[in-house]
C-alpha cells in the first residue's frame, strides 16, 4: 500500500501587486510505499516545500489529489500517525525544549505519564537532553532542528514528513539525522523527506522523485535512475612533461595541475584510451583511474536545461 | 473532555503563556494601572469639588485600556503564529482550523478576563478606600466593558484571519470608532436631507456592532439605578455578535493558504 499518495497535485500562487501566476507544484504523482525512505530532491525553487505543504493540508491545491494512509489530505485525520517537520525552524521561542513537545504532545492528546517518559527519551535520541529546559530562543539553528525532529516524532507516527531535515546542521550532524532516519525504517517508519543535496539521498534513500520546476521528472529506485552508464572517466597521473600534457589535455574536457599530480576528466571513454595508451608509452605512472557515474547533479543540470528549452 | 475540547484548551493555554512569557501583559498592565492612579489623582487635584469624577475617569481608563490591549495584544498573539510559521506544526497534526480559531479566542478572552479583573480590583480598592462603599452599578458597567472587550477581539480575530496585522489593527480601531457612533450616524440618515443616505445609514446601524449598548459608564458614574435584565441582555447582544464573527473567522481561515 502506498502510505503517500499524489496525484495529479497542482498549486499556483498569485504573487505581487499584479496578481501574476507562478506555477508551484505543476502535476505531481507520488507513490511512498510502506517502511521505506523516500528522497524528494529537486533544487532550490523546485516545488519541494510546495508539495510537502500539500501533503500536510497547510495550502490547498489549484488541482489533484493526496492521501496519507488512504485518508484524504483534507480530512484532519490523515494527520493523525504523521510526524511533519517544517522547513526552516520556526518554533514556539518562549518555550523550552521539553515544554515544546510537551504541548505538541497534548495536541495529540497524549496520556500525561508517556508524556512524562517519551520527552527526555526524544530529547535523548536527538542528541540535546542538556537543554530540556532552555527556551527555545537560545538555541543554536542546529539544536532547533534536532527540537523540531523530536517534536515529530513525540506522537511516534507511521509516517514521517521532513523538509530539508538536515539543513543548518554540521556534517556530525547530518550523519546524526541519517542515522536517525535509518533506525526508524528499522522500527517500521515510512519516511519521505526533501532535500536539495543530493549525497544525503543517494547514501539512505530507497526511492527517490526528483523534482524540477514543479514537475517530477524522474521517480524510481536510485541505481535504476542512475543506472550503470558512464558519464565518463576522470584520471590522475604523474611523471609526464609538459609536451604529452598539452596532447592529452587536448583530447580531455577538463585538466588541472596539481603540483608534479596532473589531473584529466574524459566524458568519451574512448578519448580516455588513447590518452592512456600516450601515457604508459611515455612512461607515465597511473595514479587513479576513475570511471565516473552519472550523478545526480547531472541528472538535475540536464533536466532543469530540458526545461528551459520546452 | 473530548480530544477536540482537549485541542482548544491547550492552544488557548498557550496563548496565555505566551503573553505572560513574553511580558506583554506586564507591561499593559503597568502601563494602564499607572494610568488610572494618576488619572484618578489628577482628576482630584482639578475637580475635587466632585466627589464623583474618578468614578468617570476610573471606567474610561478601564475601558480604553481594555480596548487596546484588546486590539493590539489580540491581533499581535494570532499574527505572530502566522508570521512565524509555529502554525504549521499544530496544523500538521489531526487539528482542525477551528480549533485552532477557537483555542486563539478564548485563550485571549481569558487573558482579558485576567486583567479586566485586576485593573477592577485595583478600582475597587481606590473607591473603597475613599468611599468605604463600592456601588454594583460600577461593577455592571465593568461587566459590559468586558463584554465589549470580548466583541471586539472577536472583530481583530476576524480581520486577522485574512488580512496584515497592521490593516487588520487599523480595521478593528475604525469599527471599534463606528460602533460607538451608530446613534449619531442613524439620526444623521433620519434628518429630512438626508433621505437619499437613509438607507445606508440605516444598514450601518443595524449591521454593525453596536458598542454604545456595551457603555453603561455614564449612568453607572452618575450613580442611576441599572437594572441586572438589561445588563444580561446586552451581555447576551455581544456574545451573539461574536459568535457571529467567530463563524466568519472560522469560514475564512478554513479556505485559507498557510504560505
Ligand atoms: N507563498 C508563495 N507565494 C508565491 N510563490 C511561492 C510561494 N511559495 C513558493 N512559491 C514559489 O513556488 C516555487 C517553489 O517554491 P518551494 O518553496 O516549493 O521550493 P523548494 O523546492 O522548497 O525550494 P528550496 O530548496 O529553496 O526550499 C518557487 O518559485 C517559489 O518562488
Ligand atoms: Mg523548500
Amino acid at each position: 500500500m502506498s502510505l503517500i499518495q499524489a496525484r495529479g497535485l497542482r498549486k499556483s500562487f498569485r504573487t505581487g501587486f499584479l496578481g501574476r501566476r507562478v506555477e508551484a507544484v505543476r502535476g505531481v504523482d507520488l507513490d511512498v510505499r510502506e517502511g521505506e525512505i523516500f528522497g524528494f530532491i529537486g533544487p532550490n525553487g523546485a516545488g519541494k516545500t510546495t508539495t510537502i505543504k500539500l501533503l500536510t493540508g497547510l495550502i490547498l491545491p489549484t488541482a489533484g489529489e493526496a492521501w496519507i494512509q488512504g485518508v484524504p489530505v483534507s480530512d484532519p485525520r490523515s494527520r493523525q500517525h504523521l510526524g511533519f517537520l517544517p522547513e526552516g525552524t520556526f518554533f514556539h521561542e518562549y518555550l523550552t525544549g521539553a515544554e515544546f513537545l510537551d504541548f505538541h504532545a497534548r495536541l495529540l492528546g497524549i496520556p500525561r505519564d508517556v508524556r512524562r517518559q517519551r520527552i527526555p527519551e526524544l530529547l535523548q535520541r536527538v542528541g540535546i537532553p542538556h537543554a530540556a529546559d532552555m527556551r527555545l530562543r537560545s538555541y543554536s539553528k542546529g539544536m532547533r532542528q534536532r527540537a523540531g525532529l523530536a517534536q515529530a516524532l513525540i506522537g511516534d507516527p507511521d509516517v514521517l514528513i521532513l523538509d530539508e531535515p538536515m539543513s543548518g546542521l554540521d556534517p556530525l550532524g547530518r550523519k546524526d539525522v541519517r542515522d536517525l532516519i535509518l533506525s526508524l525504517r528499522d522500527e517500521g517508519k515510512t519516511i519521505f523527506f526533501s532535500s536539495h543535496i543530493l549525497a544525503d539521498a543517494e547514501v539512505i534513500c530507497d526511492q527517490v522523485a526528483i523534482i524540477v520546476r514543479g514537475r517530477v521528472v524522474h521517480q524510481g529506485y536510485l541505481d535504476a535512475l542512475l543506472g550503470q552508464e558512464l558519464s565518463g572517466v576522470e584520471l590522475v597521473v604523474e611523471g609526464i612533461d609538459e609536451n604529452l600534457f598539452e596532447q592529452v589535455q587536448a583530447l580531455a574536457q577538463r585538466a588541472l595541475v596539481q603540483g608534479s599530480r596532473f589531473q584529466f576528466e574524459f566524458d568519451d571513454e574512448a578519448e580516455a584510451e588513447k590518452a592512456l595508451d600516450w601515457i604508459r608509452s611515455e612512461g607515465g605512472r597511473i595514479r587513479s583511474l576513475v570511471p565516473r557515474r552519472r550523478s545526480l547533479e547531472d541528472l538535475f543540470v540536464e533536466e532543469a536545461k530540458k526545461e528551459t528549452h520546452a | 473532555m473530548t480530544a477536540g475540547a482537549n485541542r482548544i484548551f491547550v492552544i488557548a493555554q498557550n496563548t496565555y503563556r505566551e503573553a505572560v512569557r513574553e511580558k506583554l501583559l506586564y507591561n499593559l498592565f503597568a502601563f494602564s494601572t499607572l494610568m488610572i492612579l494618576s488619572s484618578i489623582v489628577l482628576a482630584k487635584m482639578h475637580l475635587g469639588y466632585d466627589e464623583r469624577i474618578y468614578y468617570d475617569v476610573g471606567l474610561a481608563a478601564i475601558a480604553f485600556f481594555g480596548v487596546l490591549i484588546a486590539i493590539f495584544v489580540g491581533i499581535n498573539l494570532v499574527y505572530r503564529e502566522l508570521a512565524q510559521k509555529t502554525v504549521y506544526t499544530m496544523l500538521a497534526k489531526p487539528v482542525h482550523r477551528w480549533e485552532f480559531v477557537v483555542g486563539k479566542y478564548a485563550g485571549l478572552v481569558s487573558l482579558l478576563a485576567l486583567e479586566i479583573g485586576m485593573m477592577a480590583a485595583l478600582f475597587m480598592l481606590v473607591v473603597w478606600y475613599k468611599d468605604t462603599q463600592f456601588p454594583i452599578q460600577l461593577l455592571y458597567a465593568i461587566g459590559l466593558i468586558f463584554m465589549e472587550l470580548v466583541l471586539i477581539t472577536a472583530v481583530a480575530l476576524f480581520f486577522s484571519s485574512f488580512t496584515t496585522p497592521y490593516l487588520a489593527a487599523m480595521f478593528t480601531v475604525g469599527l471599534w470608532i463606528i460602533g460607538h457612533l451608530l446613534a449619531d450616524i442613524r439620526d444623521f440618515g433620519n434628518l429630512p436631507d438626508a433621505e437619499g443616505i437613509r438607507p445606508i445609514t440605516q444598514a450601518l446601524y443595524w449591521g454593525l456592532p453596536n458598542l454604545d449598548r456595551l457603555d453603561l459608564k455614564g449612568p453607572a458614574a452618575a450613580g442611576q439605578v441599572i437594572e441586572l435584565g438589561t445588563v444580561l441582555s446586552r451581555a447576551l447582544y455581544a456574545l451573539l455578535y461574536s459568535a457571529m464573527l467567530l463563524i466568519g473567522a472560522v469560514a475564512l481561515f478554513q479556505r485559507r493558504d498557510f504560505r
